[in-house]
């Protein structure tokens, strides 16, 4: 068990299977390399990832499949190569890979998702990065929680 | 936006410093070469976003905050099928 101070819940034990390295940071973070998962029965399943460098730094994410539930994952073989795994191998979302997608919350608590840069980590060595696609499948600006026009009756 | 026809080997120059070259063209995309003084600074776009991103999902919330902003998230997603 871990002891961390953190932005929202004060200090909190975390286990150390929720620490994530990062050994590349993350874009504009680049100095922040170990992440701590917070997933909080009451906020599911929303969950928060917690710098333990910075208590102040603590991300809003969702799994990206809660926010597209038919996302298709895309890695450049520099993204295969440092989560140490092979590409060719088919791998289970959820399973072998925890993908989360980072929640910006605007005026009004309007939230949109980054689904353009996906947090990738491989749970077996508990190595991750933010992987930014190649390609225009997905927005950056992604919006979460937004009303569904009235259902009709 | 400007939009110029460039060929392999072809180059663009972009005030006094800044040369582009389009090295090859294939199926994959354009391969591109740029000469530019140490100083200029070179990203993907793709990079520039995410961390424009980054740090605003950084700002986040002030822990007060939070549980105002949960609650209206949380509200919203039960009228959003995405959201489950």
């Amino acid at each position: 068990m871990l002891s961390v101070e953190t932005k929202y819940f004060g200090t909190l034990c975390c286990r150390d299977e929720a620490v994530f390295d990062f050994p590349n940071g993350l874009p504009a973070f680049e100095r922040e390399k170990r992440f701590v998962l917070i997933e909080l029965p009451e906020d599911a399943p929303l969950v928060f990832l917690q710098s333990l460098t910075t208590s102040e730094l603590c991300f809003l994410a969702f799994p990206v499949l809660v926010v597209d539930n038919n996302y298709r994952l895309a890695l450049s073989l520099e993204d295969w190569s440092t989560l140490e795994l092979d590409p060719h191998h088919s791998l289970g979302l959820g399973r072998d890979l925890l993908v989360l997608t980072l929640v910006s919350v605007h005026q009004g608590f309007s939230a949109t998702a980054n689904l353009m840069a996906p947090i990738v980590v491989n749970l077996k060595t508990r190595c991750g990065l933010q992987a930014i696609r190649q390609d225009r499948m997905y927005s950056h600006e992604h919006p979460v929680g937004s009303p569904a026009p009235e259902a009709a009756c | 936006m400007l939009v110029l026809r460039r060929r392999a080997g072809e180059s663009l120059l972009i005030g006094n410093d800044v040369e582009i070259e389009v090295l090859a063209i294939t199926a994959q995309g354009a391969k591109i070469g740029i000469r530019a003084p140490k100083e200029t600074v070179v990203l993907r776009k793709e990079l520039k976003i995410t961390q424009q991103q980054n740090e605003a999902a950084a700002q986040g919330l002030s822990p007060e905050n939070l549980k105002q902003a949960l609650e209206k998230l949380r509200n919203n997603s039960k009228n959003n099928p995405s959201l489950r």
